[in-house]
């Protein structure tokens, strides 16, 4: 894989990803801007850094299993490799126009 | 990765008992109120508004309060609940207890079966707190939230002590003072230093998070603490030692601008918040904390007295009580078992399906309708009650007294649709 095709690569996990919502706040976690990076490194390892909007966040067990489970749907033998970060912490300011729309701002 | 809080979670069965025992609790509190109507109008300390009270109270109030906050140690503390095992065995125990003391209350057996009644609540409200305690030794989270919640669970322990002593002396009569004397202290213990001071914290976690907001003033909560607890202290002191009831409005004064630095927190989160429509479950949670003013002004109307006659005293006296219990505290619960209760039992049903295929959300496990229809009745429950408490108008108290079974059979059938819900899949994942 060339870098042009692993950056599409990362764009269409970045695209799964959108199908994992987060249960109270109802916005997928994409457009809620808990997703802070997206790796792949060509040979079927994937790296995601992303943060919870607090670090209590009580459900954040179940939103890591929705994020394999949505990338396991397409790309069943690849190893997911997430990093819980809270550097920097999340805020708005992260939620994209998208997910604006959807919180009625 | 750090650590996560879904690990510590308790399992569903140490929550769902609390929630099904307190909102059958709520049914059988307004049945009690259809009963003894007439007695809300009478002085407080009568056996019919003691039993209700710590119905209310104890049956209701605190039930769901011990279920909500075994789900919320990991979220406050960041630690798991220290033993499982024993919060189930403190329910059982608890669950017979309450309704133990209720019937004592109910049949005035002061001098025979309450002893019996309140050493079996202490015992049970006693292995709650070790239980809350040990959860909190655990932990290496020592914020003010955190702070506030055990400081919550002390003043729990010295409202339980209070209370068995007034029901030992019943029997054996050691104390110095007349039995509302030590009434009034158990009361204000009660309300504040426990259930004040616990909402504050747990409420200083859960309303930015459910709100969206950021960037908050965190010193306000401090100092709500220090005021709120400096005021306790003091106000307990005076009415154990000292006796002097012309320095009360001082630490009235204390504990006041504590709960408004309080509130001032919770209205930065409110103008601070990324969702602007309110739900079901925080409508009725910001109603609380605006609610909050009745009880201040009433509290003011019984500390310095302004003359008023002594039987309207009684009667903005129970409606102290009612405003916290009911004004407050109900309101707050009635929109934060939506906020809880679902997530409980989504994780249960569905943590191990998600991104396999589609699940519902935990909003859709209840009716939303529903939960609409008997917020806004409860409305009307409070006004008819404050109304008829105030003027002293029976017939007030009657509506009200219906409206609040209406209220919480329309409850009782959302709480028992969550409980009895069967795992639903709504279509599999291309």
């Amino acid at each position: 894989m060339n870098k042009e095709e692993i950056t599409i690569f990362e764009l269409e996990v970045l695209e799964l990803l959108k199908n994992v919502m987060d249960p109270e706040i109802e916005i997928n976690i994409v457009d809620l801007g808990l997703i802070y990076e997206v790796t792949y490194d060509g040979e079927k390892n994937i790296n995601i850094e992303m943060t919870f909007s607090t670090p209590s966040c009580p459900l954040g067990e179940t939103i890591i299993s929705s994020v394999k489970e949505a990338i396991k749907q397409k790309h069943q033998d690849f190893i997911i490799n997430i990093d819980i970060v809270f550097d920097p912490l999340w805020s708005t300011a992260l939620v994209s126009e998208e997910g604006k729309k959807l919180l009625g701002l | 990765m750090s650590n996560l809080n879904s690990n510590n979670a308790p399992k569903a069965s140490v929550v769902k008992p609390h929630f099904i025992f307190g909102s059958l609790a709520l049914f059988m509190l307004s049945i009690m109120i259809i009963i003894a109507d007439s007695n809300l109008l009478d002085s407080y300390f009568d056996n019919k508004i003691i039993a209700i009270t710590h119905m209310a109270v104890l049956g209701w109030a605190v039930m769901i309060v011990f279920g909500a906050l075994y789900q919320l140690v990991p979220v406050v503390f960041e630690t798991s609940l220290y033993s499982e095992r024993l919060a189930k065995f403190t329910f059982w125990l608890s669950g017979f207890s309450v309704l133990f003391l209720t019937y004592t209350f109910w049949i005035g057996a002061y001098t025979s079966l309450l002893i019996y009644a309140s050493l079996l609540m202490f015992i049970s409200l006693l292995l709650f707190i070790i239980n809350i305690f040990l959860s909190y030794k655990n932990s290496k989270l020592k914020n003010i939230s955190s702070r506030f919640v055990i400081t919550a669970v002390f003043w729990l322990a010295i409202t339980e002590l209070i209370g068995t002593l007034i029901a030992f002396n019943f029997k054996y009569n050691f104390l110095s003072e007349i039995h509302l004397h030590y009434l009034k202290i158990h009361a204000t213990i009660g309300l504040i230093g426990w259930f004040l001071l616990l909402i504050i914290g747990v409420s200083s976690i859960l309303i930015p998070m459910f709100l969206v907001s950021h960037e908050l003033n965190n010193k306000k909560l401090i100092y709500a603490y220090y005021f709120i607890n400096s005021g306790l202290v003091a106000l307990s002191i005076n009415w154990f030692f000292i006796h002097q009831n012309s320095i009360n409005i001082l630490f009235w004064l204390s504990i006041v601008i504590g709960v408004l630095f309080f509130t001032s927190f919770v209205y930065d989160s409110y103008k601070k918040r990324m969702r602007k429509k309110l739900d079901i479950g925080m409508k009725p949670t910001m109603l609380a904390i605006i609610s909050i003013i009745l009880p201040i002004v009433l509290s003011l109307a019984i500390t310095i007295g302004f003359g008023i006659e002594q039987t309207l005293i009684y009667r903005i006296t129970t409606l102290y009580g009612f405003s916290i219990i009911f004004g407050f505290i109900t309101t707050l619960i009635l929109g934060q078992t939506y906020k809880t209760l679902p997530f409980v039992i989504w994780l249960d049903k569905y943590s191990n399906l998600v991104g396999k295929t589609k699940t519902p959300m935990p909003r859709e496990l209840y009716s939303e309708k529903i939960a609409n229809i008997h917020y806004y009745i409860y409305l009307f429950f409070i006004l008819s009650m404050i109304l008829g408490i105030l003027f002293s108008e029976i017939w007030l108290i009657k509506i009200g007294s219906y409206l609040l079974l209406v209220v919480a059979i329309l409850y009782n059938i959302n709480v028992f649709k969550m409980i009895f819900h069967k795992v639903k899949i709504i279509e599999k994942n291309e």
